[in-house]
């Protein structure tokens, strides 16, 4: 590892050399500067240049064909919109070659050159500098490859910096993509400025258990709702700092609380309760059918420990589910169908969404159900309604039935723009694979959403910006360290959310809690 | 005999004993060892294990088990290492001036580590474990200076409870036995180095549990995974442990007290109480119906039909699981209809078991949905039984299994990924490389002799899976292709095995696509019993050719005494399917 490090700081640096033009020199200088007093990474420096120079590789490149097309890249960073935070995307080019280079420029003629055998990393430092510098502009990118002792250059592509910023990190769950057996898991929380990835809770903490959908209130860190399943399940309830496990099965709910969405006065979360079960397809196309047999919602009212709902959303011949309050937390979207016997009606569930009034001041319910969109009509069903912060949009998952998307190959995001009422495809972020699972950032300029498209299986969070007319640019996927990340790895990133800030949780605390024999009691449902 | 050489003489006769069991008696072991891991010779594997306490261990044990692969090289490495072991023990023993006449004691520890093997849920990693501490108490012993001893005690103590976990503690706790059997330090000393030690051996698992590790504070303390279910707190592998420090002791003390005339009889009599005590341990451990069951799903695995019927030829299978292999090696063999009834069958839990969710039934029922054409079914259950395992290993035949069938899927982008990760291993580099060359070309994939039939037996109309209906599934893969003979006789043996007479009458039929030259024995059988039960004229000519010889058989079977269980009809008909009728329960 160190000694690619090395080769790859040493062709950077060495690049000032090599190239004529002076204002590059200071970003690549970085580096450099490093291996001050480090006598191995000195060693490391001779030693390289040495094979630098007899090998004849490195530098800038003189291209011998120049193309018209621009380069396929993985992943696909060409022309994609970033905020000025992001980490490096180091990306490489999707055919062979023994070498390949990349030339970034900014604003100010700021350079960032890149040269490797294998994939293009780029320096930390510089890139941030960069990025801070050219926000509201673009960067532009040249690359090029060697194959056959000659170089092919591509033509340059742009990377759009954003003003507008983004949240400090994602929290997701890494999740092997299986059926009803689980191993290691655990909700992990990216720093988007960098690689850092740290456990917020791993799943070995208590054996046998089973972490999952974890929540905050409007990306804070500080208030935050997830679930242990297994023998010494709870919810997980962290509110303001005080952190309680909750046992939420009441007498009058199906099942424990599942599906969260907190309310934007921090005094609420609404719930869906469900009775699930799962079936496995035999044809080719799909795998898992996960459904629900009765499903209900039920807001917990977090003061007062108990649970609220009302008959509107509580009937038997319907099920709802996948709760969401609106920005200004007075209306309460969730996703409804009529009563279908599961499994043997499974494809004839769809979901529409619907909304009912909520009155924060005192917990109660309008009394009648509206649709904002009828997926019913297009036969179609609607999961994970997600209204922006702004209050303007509402995004949602549109599969061709069932509640659970993310197995569904069509599933698709749509956007409801809830001052025009018009609701269209996201064609500039959906793919031929499933799109599923989303999430907006605290500025609702910024959206992550869970996406199959790499290879049909594991699921990869993609982040786009929303512009203000509410065009979404073109997604990039997580950056991540290297290219080989997520080929490497075999689990899913599943539900990932923005955090404005990195969420502090002792997991010792959660064990301890968990661990314990205390849980408090949600009192039993008040039914209006 | 110089007792010097007696003592290498000893040990090379044990390894050649710990060799000849497993390479010839317990094979099947340490092939179903081999397959609940994946070891990657990249660095991210490595990191993961380095990342724990104990995971060096457990990743030397890994990297050790994947040459159980073929299981002479298992049987070649356990034998080495037991004797690395035993001589280790040996040769702290006599650091401290054990007399060679107790040669036989230091046997015991691997002895011990030998039965435990013998449960297919001991990790190499324990051994590793035990020999990385004998290294460090080793090398405590080498050195002379006692204040370098000390020190040596106090910077071994993290660096080996990152190796090899909690049994750390043996180091400290025989460095303190050591000073204070060989008086080397004051009284005051040797309090503040027990203290020291004691105190270090509990704040450094204690902090890094706190700091960044989680796992329960058990676990983090006893580190590597001695066994595969690693939430159990294994006592026996502690006894082992113990063992390490307690013989060279006891051996010391022994030494002090014999007496040299007495020395011969001593040794013959350790010899005769070790290879008895050896007798008895081993084979109060071994576990052959596991043995066999093993033996059966590895043929199975590796598509050797016919080593499967041999076996039940030689002995046949009771238990669900090798009748599962049995049926399924017939079915392949074109011999299930013919000769099922011929061994033991215990319903339809031996012919396709339903999912459980564990990491060994999955992996072999999985087999069976493979081999018919239940491509996904086949999938589901290689990634359960992968996810199942506890020590949350990954398993490179589950991840084999998992390309198959996403290539037969078409799902060549998941399919590459695990290919490549198939790539980074020993064993199955090279059979992924050609895998995902043969990927690339659809003719190739075609003309593949197994994916290319599957492929053409899988099902293309989409239904739900469901474990009370598998003879519907199995009517709709046969439908799909009605040349699956085997989907076929699955279909048959499904009714049979259910004594569902009535459907087994009409899917029998089916059978026309197949063109049997005859009909199979057992569908003869079944036939003429259903015939005789529905007509009440004998002489009326039977619409199926019926062979002479089962319908004398039959006429023979009614005339023998009613009783089930009674034995007399037992060995002439036990082979027949009216027996199973009548008789299995």
């Amino acid at each position: 590892m160190s000694e690619i490090q090395f080769k790859r700081y040493l062709l950077v640096s060495h690049t000032p050399n090599l190239l004529k033009g002076a204002k590059s020199f200071a970003v690549c200088q970085v580096p450099f500067r490093e291996f001050r007093g480090n006598l191995y990474g000195i060693l490391a420096f001779l030693l390289l240049s040495l094979t630098l120079v007899l090998s004849g590789c490195g530098g800038k490149v003189n291209p011998d064909a120049v193309l018209k097309e621009k380069p396929n890249l993985f992943p696909d960073y060409v022309d994609v919109t970033i905020p000025a935070t992001i980490a490096p995307l180091n990306f490489k080019v999707q055919e062979e070659y023994t070498a390949i280079n990349a030339v970034f420029e900014g604003k100010n003629n700021q350079v960032i050159h890149v040269q490797d055998s294998k994939e293009i990393c780029i320096p930390a430092g510089d890139w941030g500098k960069m990025l801070e510098t050219t926000k509201g502009d673009s960067l532009k990118v040249t690359v090029s490859v060697k194959q056959h002792d000659r170089w092919k250059q591509f033509a340059p592509f742009r990377l759009h910096v954003s003003e507008t910023p983004i949240d400090y990190g994602l929290v997701y769950r890494l999740i092997a993509p299986g059926y009803e057996v689980y191993s290691k898991m655990g909700i992990y929380q990216r720093n988007l400025s960098n690689f850092d990835q740290s456990p917020i809770v791993e799943n070995t903490l208590v054996p046998g258990s089973c972490v999952n959908c974890h929540s905050f209130r409007q990306s804070d860190p500080k208030n935050m709702s997830l679930h242990i399943r297994g023998q010494k399940g709870g919810t997980i309830l962290l509110a303001d700092g005080k952190m309680n496990v909750l046992n939420t099965k009441t007498d009058k709910t199906i099942s424990n609380f599942v599906y969260p969405f907190w309310h934007p006065s921090g005094n609420y979360i609404a719930y869906s309760v469900n009775n699930t079960h799962q079936v496995f397809h035999e044809e080719k196309g799909s795998r898992v059918e996960v459904g629900d047999a009765a499903s209900d919602i039920v807001v917990y009212d977090i003061k007062n420990n108990q649970a609220i709902s009302c008959n509107l959303l509580m009937q038997d011949s319907i099920f709802e589910t996948f709760p969401s309050f609106s920005a200004d937390g007075r209306t309460l979207y969730f996703c409804r169908a009529t009563h279908k016997k599961m499994p043997a009606e499974y494809k004839e569930v769809k979901y529409n969404l619907c909304s009912i009034a909520f009155n924060p001041e005192n917990g109660t319910f309008g009394d009648r159900i509206d649709t904002l969109f009828n997926a019913t009509a297009q036969s179609k069903s609607v999961t994970f309604p997600r209204p922006s912060p702004d209050g303007k949009y509402i995004m949602f998952t549109l599969a061709d039935y069932g509640n659970f998307s993310i197995w569904h190959k069509e599933a698709d995001l749509y956007l409801l723009d809830l001052k025009t009422g018009q609701t269209r495809r996201l064609d500039e972020v959906n793919s031929d694979n499933t799109e599923s699972y989303h999430s907006w950032s605290s500025n609702s300029r910024w959206f992550v959403f869970s996406s199959r498209r790499m290879d049909g299986l594991y699921t990869r969070p993609f982040i786009a910006y929303l512009d203000e007319n509410g065009k979404a640019r073109k997604p990039f996927l997580l950056p991540q360290p290297d290219t080989e990340f997520y080929d490497r790895l075999l689990y899913s990133f599943n539900i990932p959310e923005f955090v404005s800030g990195k969420v502090e949780v002792d997991p010792n605390i959660i064990e301890k809690l968990v661990s314990g024999e205390k849980r408090v009691q949600v009192e039993s449902l008040k039914l209006q | 005999m110089k007792y010097f050489s007696l003592d290498k003489l000893l040990s090379l006769a044990f390894g050649l004993v710990v060799f000849w069991f497993f390479a010839f008696l317990y094979p099947f072991h340490l092939n179903y060892q081999e397959q609940y891991q994946m070891f990657l010779f990249s660095s991210d594997y490595f990191l993961n294990f380095f990342a724990k306490p104990g995971g060096i261990s457990d990743y030397i044990g890994n990297f050790f088990t994947q040459f159980y692969f073929y299981s002479w090289v298992g049987a070649l490495i356990l034998a080495v290492l037991l004797v690395v072991l035993q001589r280790a023990v040996w040769f702290i023993s006599r650091q401290l001036g054990a007399k060679p006449v107790f040669v036989p004691i230091t046997f015991i520890p691997s002895l011990l580590y030998w039965s435990l093997f013998c449960d297919e849920n001991y990790l190499l990693g324990g051994l590793i474990v035990m020999l990385i501490v004998s290294g460090f108490i080793s090398a405590f012993l080498l050195i002379k200076p006692v204040n370098i001893r000390m020190g040596f005690v106090f910077v071994s103590i993290p660096v080996l409870f990152w190796m090899a976990g909690g049994a750390f503690v043996l180091l400290p706790l025989f460095a303190v036995v050591f000073e204070v059997v060989n008086r080397n330090l004051k009284v005051v000393h040797l309090s503040i180095f027990a203290l020291v030690s004691t105190v270090f051996s509990y704040v450094i698992p204690t902090l890094c549990k706190s700091l960044f590790l989680q796992y329960p504070l058990r676990q983090v303390w006893i580190g590597a995974n001695y066994f595969r279910f690693p939430v159990n707190v294994p006592v026996s592998v502690g006894i082992v442990a113990l063992l390490l420090v307690v013989i060279p002791f006891a051996l010391y003390y022994f030494s002090k007290i014999i007496k040299r005339d007495n020395s011969k009889i001593l040794l013959v009599g350790q010899l005769i109480v070790l290879v008895f005590g050896a007798s008895f341990l081993i084979t109060h451990s071994v576990d052959m119906g596991k043995e066999e069951v093993m033996a059966y799903d590895f043929n199975c695995r590796m598509r050797k039909w016919d080593r499967v019927i041999a076996m039940a030829e030689k002995k046949a299978p009771t238990t669900p699981l090798s009748v599962t292999c049995l049926n399924l090696a017939l079915a392949k063999e074109d011999l299930l209809g013919e000769r099922m009834f011929s061994y033991f069958q215990n319903g339809i839990g031996g012919l396709m078991p339903d999912f459980v969710r564990d990491y060994t039934i999955p992996m072999i029922a999985g087999e069976v949905y493979y081999h018919l054409g239940f491509v996904n079914t086949a999938q589901r259950f290689a990634f359960e039984a992968m996810e199942a395992l506890p020590d949350y290993q990954k398993s490179s035949r589950a991840v084999m299994r998992l390309a198959e069938t996403n290539i037969i899927n078409g799902n060549y982008e998941v399919a590459g990924k695990y290919l490549r990760l198939l790539q980074k291993t020993f064993y199955y580099k090279g059979w992924a490389t050609k895998a995902l060359a043969t990927m690339k070309d659809e003719k190739l994939i075609a003309q593949h002799p197994e994916w290319g039939w599957l492929r053409k037996c899988r099902t293309q109309e989409d239904f739900l899976f469901s474990e009370g209906e598998k003879d519907m599934m199995l009517g709709v893969l046969f439908r799909q292709n009605p040349e699956n003979r085997m989907a076929f006789e699955y279909l048959m043996a499904y009714t049979l095995l259910n004594k569902d007479l009535k459907h087994f009458l009409q899917y029998f039929p089916l059978s026309e696509s197949l063109k049997y030259r005859a009909i199979p024995k057992s569908y003869q059988e079944a036939l003429y019993y259903a015939w005789t039960q529905t007509n009440n004229d004998p002489t009326k000519d039977i619409p199926y050719p019926i062979s002479n010889v089962i319908k004398q058989r039959f006429q023979a079977f009614q005339k023998m005494p009613g009783q089930p269980n009674s034995g007399s009809g037992k060995n002439e008909f036990s082979d027949t399917y009216w027996y199973y009728l009548y008789f299995v329960k």
